[in-house]
């Protein structure tokens, strides 16, 4: 089987795409006849998954994964164990299965660079649910200790209330892009001048 | 020329010699066709000239050859390896000639499809099954028979996500009306596997409202999943099978499918104990229809359908507020609904924490991004697309003959002076 692609893509970093990548080389492997069972990359194709926020998919590559595998990878287990967080929207947990996560070193780069990603996006959760929210909550859903979570929120604009030990969160005005390509304004018109006649 | 009938020798060198042109081909064609009982019996030695012959250039010919070589029944290793052979055929083969021999295409197809599953290796299909379906339908509007099969492998195998790449084509033209059912049946299963509701709908609709004359048995299970769906994504169920649904589907429909509707109304009081106790009373039968994994997602979603509820009525609530009306055990979990909510988009809120309140907000779009206008103008265009063809197909209809004969009996004598009015009565005062 020729996995360059795969390797391209895990040595480039260019992490969205090892999702698709696993996908086509399995199938097409599959179709040659070739029983993967137990040295198909397991691991990295759930944490591709993962990474797109792909976690049905996840769920049914690990149902599919053997048993053999599942007692003698760990790494294979590891890597579900986030996805499974995740599906239980255990916001927390995800953080800790990650700590926990343990493999070869590409895979490991691959989990710190979704730990980034993770962060990121729960960042972004808690700007658009939260008017107020406590340090220590703040501290979990970042997965962080209560003085690195503090710094990172005061660095985008956030206050805190020592008192109370709560975060006032401060919103960013979305920038939408308002600017209309005039070619499409005279296309709706049409349509509406047609309609009215 | 020379046709000797009568050896395998012959039909390998005829299917060599007639392969470049389209007339050499459509010739080869009728010396095929008339052939076929001859490539039958003679399968097991025309086999192994089957490795004489390159799948791109002579597909015809090989694609005769190898469905006689791969039918009657086949011990594992055999399978093993009619799989790989139909698989590389299937990717190699020109589109061209396999679409003059369709039912033959079918049937290796077919072939495959029963091998992969006889191997308990229903992914091995997968990536072929589709190549097929790409190189026989006309259109991506076309609706093979092959694509329920290629369905099937995808839920058989749980590579729900390779089902999805043929259900976004719009179908328009379809050959058997069993086909269309399991279509949607199946689409609407790996739909449901994705958490992709709104398709899962309109697939499953498309299955019960289908024309029929019989009650089938795919009907029935999709109404059950129809009904699931419709209250865990819409948070409610419209028990009214529509009017241009088939009459034996009106009729029957939900008599074949009371607990579901039951549970439905049970839904529709808002209160989670009377749900569950519905659940409780008709859970063996939920289990044995395999649906009880959207049961419970259904139970999951109409705490989310209350809290939704409340958002028409309330600006702000308290989170203890919200745990007492919807029924859950602490301020808490009601927040980690209200966060759920949010990220999924499917409320516009945001919770205080500081004074344990929500207050709910109106949907931020306006309306005005460019984004928005490209969607809009893209519904357009699909609108006024569907629109011509629906404009195409009546048209076809008012002149098939069969149609005019049967609607000229019934309408013809009744035409009189009102019909000819060209201003409608109502407006004439």
């Amino acid at each position: 089987m020729d996995y360059t692609a795969l390797t391209e893509a895990m040595s480039s970093k260019s992490y969205e795409k090892i999702a698709d990548i696993c996908n086509d080389l399995l199938l097409q492997g599959a179709a040659e006849g070739v029983a993967y069972n137990e040295d198909w990359p397991y691991a990295i194709h759930l944490l591709g998954l993962i990474y797109v926020d792909d976690i049905n998919s996840a769920r049914f590559v690990w149902k599919n994964v053997p048993r053999v595998v599942k007692e003698n990878r760990p790494e294979v287990g590891a890597a579900w164990k986030i996805g499974q967080r995740l599906w239980t929207r255990d916001y927390a947990g995800v953080y800790e299965a990650i700590r926990e996560f343990y493999g070869s070193p590409e895979a490991q780069a691959f989990v710190d660079s979704f730990l980034e990603v993770y962060t990121k996006r729960m960042f972004q959760l808690l700007l658009s649910a939260y008017s107020t929210i406590s340090i220590q909550d703040a501290a979990l859903f970042l997965g962080m200790n209560e003085a690195d979570a503090t710094n990172y929120v005061l660095q985008h604009g956030w206050s805190v209330d020592p008192a109370s030990a709560m975060f006032t969160v401060k919103k960013q005005a979305i920038i939408t892009e308002q600017k209309l390509d005039p070619s499409k304004l005279q296309r709706l018109t049409e349509y509406v001048f047609h309609l009215e006649h | 020329m020379n046709l000797n009938m009568n050896s395998a020798e012959s039909i390998v060198a005829q299917i060599q010699a007639l392969s470049t042109t389209p007339r050499d081909i459509s010739q080869l064609h009728s010396f095929l066709k008339q052939s076929d009982d001859l490539i039958r019996s003679e399968s097991t030695r025309l086999a192994p000239s089957l490795a004489q012959l390159d799948p791109s250039i002579h597909s015809l010919g090989y694609l005769y050859i190898l469905d006689a070589c791969t039918s009657g029944p086949s011990a594992k290793e055999q399978a093993n390896e009619h799989v790989r052979t139909i698989a590389r055929f299937v990717k190699a083969c020109s589109t061209e000639q396999i679409r003059l021999a369709p039912e033959k295409f079918v049937s290796i197809c077919r072939r495959l499809k029963d091998q992969v599953m006889f191997l308990a290796a229903p992914i091995r299909g997968i990536a072929p099954m589709l190549t097929a379906i790409r190189k026989l339908q006309s259109s991506t509007e076309h609706l093979t028979t092959l694509h329920p099969d290629f369905l099937l492998l995808c839920l058989s195998a749980k590579c729900y996500k390779n089902g999805l790449s043929i259900l976004e084509d719009d179908i328009y033209e379809v050959d058997q009306p069993r086909d269309l059912l399991l279509y949607g049946y199946y689409g609407g299963m790996i739909c449901i596997g994705q958490k992709r509701f709104r398709k899962a709908l309109e697939l499953l609709h498309s299955v019960v409202t289908a024309p029929m004359t019989n009650m089938s048995a795919i009907a029935v299970e999709a109404y059950k999943k129809y009904i699931l769906v419709s209250l865990i994504h819409l948070g409610q169920f419209n028990a009214t099978v529509p009017k241009y649904a088939s009459t034996v589907a009106q009729r029957n429909l939900k008599n074949f499918t009371q607990p579901y509707l039951e549970l439905a109304v049970s839904y529709g009081t808002g209160k989670v104990t009377e749900l569950e106790t519905c659940i409780r009373q008709h859970r063996e039968k939920f289990q044995n229809d395999n649906n009880f994994g959207l049961v419970r997602q259904v139970v999951s979603s109409i705490y989310k359908r209350n809290i939704q509820r409340l958002t028409q009525t309330y600006l702000t609530l308290s989170l203890e507020g919200i745990a007492n009306s919807v029924q859950l055990s602490s301020p808490k979990e009601a927040e980690m609904h209200v966060l759920q909510m949010i990220q999924d988009g499917e409320i516009h809120a945001t919770i205080n924490q500081k004074d344990g309140m929500v207050r709910f907000l109106e949907d931020p779009e306006q309306y005005k991004s460019c984004a928005m206008i490209e969607r809009i103008d893209s519904s357009i265009e699909r609108m006024m697309k569907l629109s011509k063809k629906l404009t195409a197909t009546d048209e076809l209809m008012s002149c098939d003959p069969a149609y005019l004969s049967r609607v000229g009996k019934e309408r013809a004598p009744r035409l009189d002076f009102d019909d000819y009015d060209p201003v409608p009565q109502k407006f004439s005062m």
